[in-house]
């Protein structure tokens, strides 16, 4: 009996120690880019709008600005937002899952390290959508096939346009129904 | 009756109600009042005795800019002879180690190459009216121009193609672009004038290298009104510096030279770094000489131990272009690409910046850049145009000396600016082009290399031997302006890193703790000696406890 509980208390030991070590890692992911940052949200932006499935950009930020105002610095970072209505809807009209709204819009953010490199993240949808049922498992699911293709580099393309602003649907009530959530 | 009480009472309520609220506004507002001094931008207000605007001399209508400068001279009887003998003049300088001949007149450099044959246009940023050729008058008085470092007015801009003359009536600028460039006034102009501002100076050194943002990295115009973030010293709400609190002028002779900088102020123990108000002809535009040779609190007393060998600039001034993008690299060979109609071309890259222009070629820009790190003594060699070059290596425009073993060396950080530029495939040296000008020669009119870089070199009075390709150039930039908050100086973790190798990873010839430059022999033979320790210290003290236990 005590050898049953025992290996109980390491197992479960176990776990704590693998979810601490790598449960970050596995909720987001983050690749390397081959281009500068605004090149690489630029590229972003290209594919999302490119995607289909409903995705639009729900705007673009700066983090960094706000720093900048408050007298610091950071080195560059973008975040491009976006969002698919084919997505967010079913989980907006359930009341058990409506919470979710939190992570809306998607974002993946863009940034140079100290490296010099630009890097992407994002967060790792399926794994996330996991956790909360087979509707969010199944949407999130379908998200993220979308968001490996929103980093699928073409280098034989000129650069696009980074598209500044915010060409959604942000702004309350009153805002456009162009596109985000 | 009632009514009238009623009345009366939501009188006073409100009335009562407003005192309170004015009151509790005035609490609220009442630190930010007592910190405005602090803040307040210290040289808003002119300490001058003198108001030009009430000169007689200047209160008359100047029908050019050289009649300013006589009036100007009228005072200021040395001021135009003091001009003539600094660089922003002659564009000559004489290296006193290498006794190379530089300046602009002089080198050749991978922006926009050389000044020969393209004075009219290079000569919107010398200090002075009229060179075109070499026919220039270098001793004329009224050649020099007083106004563009000294007026405050912000209409005066010397445009390029005018040989250093602003213009005298309203015209497009760029040509083709629509934008229409006033005429300033140049009574106000002069009448405005004062001590030098940022925007005096940024004028030319923001703009250098064709635009605004191109050359150096860190000068451009964001530092016109720059906030804390960019530039802590010329913060326009803190300390507000200008240029000059730093590059401190004497008899107009601005200290802090880019062809023999001062990289090691007062590093060495014998030699103690200028300090403001004593009267030396060391540089007053160095660190140091303000915050001294240990400028760092008792608590952080390591970090004194690093400014024997590291620049204050390395730390502290941890990304360049900060405030915007900066020019990365330049290509000239890919100019000259026409559209079908024969008409040139401009593309932009994704931040909106010019990508490529037939005039020039491609180009890079990045910002918030991580500079490189070099060992730097001071000593600057430049590759200039009659110095032989092997084609087939990168070639260093400016080569910057320094190693760690020479006790003259810091580690500074630079911006290397990277392009392909021309060269005489036969001498193997490097080239002028002739860009500017409406003759049949100039490549930005007929995109026609040939015709461009004989008319070039025929104006350098050099030989050219007709057959021209396109070298590999690299050129370095001391990165020494946009000084961060100290909070975002450069933290011990971001050098001394294992796994990346840190900010320094390439910088040679030093054992630097923590960047991974440790032997691994030594690093095992070590850890063996602490082991064998440990487990002779175990041994022994269970020795000792078996013995005890034994009685």
């Amino acid at each position: 009996m005590l050898k049953i509980i025992g290996g109980f208390v390491a197992g479960v030991f176990l776990v704590g120690v693998l979810t601490y070590a790598f449960a970050s890692k596995l909720m987001f992911w983050e690749i390397e880019s081959p281009f500068g940052v605004e090149e690489t949200a630029a590229r972003i932006q290209q594919n999302i709008m490119k995607v289909g499935n409903g995705w639009s950009l729900s705007g673009l930020r700066n983090p960094g600005k706000a720093v900048e105002m408050d007298g610091g610095n950071t080195l560059p970072v973008l975040m491009v937002e976006a969002c698919s209505t084919k997505y967010s809807a079913p989980i907006l009209k359930d009341d058990t899952v409506r919470f979710l709204s939190i992570l809306m819009p998607c974002k993946v953010s863009i940034y140079k390290k100290n490296d010099g490199k630009t890097y992407v993240a994002g967060m790792n949808a399926g794994l996330v959508g996991m956790l909360f049922g087979p509707l969010v498992g199944e949407v999130m699911g379908h998200v993220a096939e979308d968001q490996a293709k929103f980093v699928i580099f073409d280098a034989s393309q000129p650069a696009p346009a980074l598209i500044k602003g915010t060409p959604g649907a942000a702004g309350g009530a009153a805002a456009g129904g162009g596109g985000g959530c | 009756m009632f009514s009238k009480l009623k009345i009366t009472l939501y009188t006073l309520v409100a009335g009562a109600t407003m005192a309170a609220l004015t009151a509790y506004a005035a609490q609220v507002s009442a630190p930010a009042q007592t910190a405005a001094p602090a803040t307040a931008p210290a040289a808003v207000k002119s300490t001058s005795t003198a108001d030009h605007s009430k000169f007689k001399e200047l209160q008359k209508t100047f029908n050019s800019a050289p009649e300013v400068t006589k009036a100007c001279l009228i005072c200021h009887t040395e001021a135009a002879k003091q001009v003539q003998k600094t660089k922003h003049w002659t564009w000559e300088f004489t290296n006193p180690d290498t006794q190379q001949k530089l300046g602009k007149k002089h080198i050749i450099n991978n922006f926009c190459t050389a000044t020969k044959s393209n004075e009219k246009f290079c000569s919107a940023c010398h200090v002075g009216y009229g060179w075109e050729n070499d026919k220039f008058d270098f001793k004329a008085e009224q050649n020099v121009d007083c106004v563009v470092c000294h007026e405050s007015t912000g209409t005066y801009r010397k445009i390029p193609g005018l040989s250093g003359h602003p213009t005298y009536k309203d015209m497009e600028f760029p040509a083709h672009s629509g934008k229409i460039v006033k005429a300033p006034n140049l009574s106000k102009v002069a009448q405005s004038v004062g001590k030098t501002s940022r925007a005096n100076c940024g004028a030319c050194h923001f703009y250098g290298g064709g635009g605004d943002a191109v050359k150096h990295g860190d000068l451009d115009s964001t530092l016109k009104d720059p906030l804390k973030y960019l530039d802590v010293h010329m913060d326009k709400k803190g300390l507000n510096f200008s240029c000059g609190t730093c590059h401190m002028t004497t008899g107009h002779e601005v200290p802090g030279s880019r062809y023999a900088p001062t990289v090691t102020p007062g590093s060495q123990e014998l030699v103690a770094p200028h300090m403001r108000g004593k009267v030396d002809n060391s540089n007053p535009a160095s660190c140091q000489s303000c915050h001294g040779n240990k400028p760092h609190p008792a608590t952080m007393a390591k970090l004194n131990e690093h400014t024997d060998k590291i620049a204050c600039q390395t730390c502290h001034i941890p990304e360049f272009a900060r405030g915007q993008a900066t020019k990365m690299s330049w290509d000239w060979s890919t100019a000259g690409q026409l559209t079908p109609e024969g008409k040139p071309i401009t593309k932009k890259d994704s931040g909106g910046h010019n990508s490529y222009d037939s005039k020039k070629g491609d180009f890079t820009w990045e910002d918030h850049v991580i500079p490189e790190y070099i060992w730097f003594n001071g000593k600057v060699n430049y590759t200039l145009r009659e110095t032989k070059l092997d084609p087939s290596q990168v070639i260093k425009i400016n080569s910057f000396e320094g190693s760690p073993t020479d006790g003259k060396s810091m580690i500074w950080p630079v911006k290397v600016f990277r392009g392909k530029q021309p060269f005489d495939t036969v001498s193997n040296t490097l080239l002028v082009p002739h860009t500017f000008g409406k003759d049949d020669s100039a490549y930005w009119s007929n995109f026609d290399w040939e015709k461009s870089l004989a008319a070039g070199m025929k104006a350098a009075n050099a030989p050219y031997s007709g057959k021209h390709g396109f070298v590999e150039t690299e050129m370095s930039w001391p990165i020494t302006h946009m000084v961060a908050p100290k909070g975002d100086a450069l933290t011990c973790a971001q050098c001394h890193d294992a796994n990346t190798g840190g900010r320094l990873k390439n910088v040679k010839g030093i054992y630097m703790p923590g960047r991974g430059d440790n032997n691994k022999w030594l690093d095992m033979i070590g850890w063996s000696v602490a082991l064998l320790t440990l487990i002779g210290v175990l041994i022994h003290g269970a020795g000792r406890i078996y013995t005890h236990r034994k009685g």
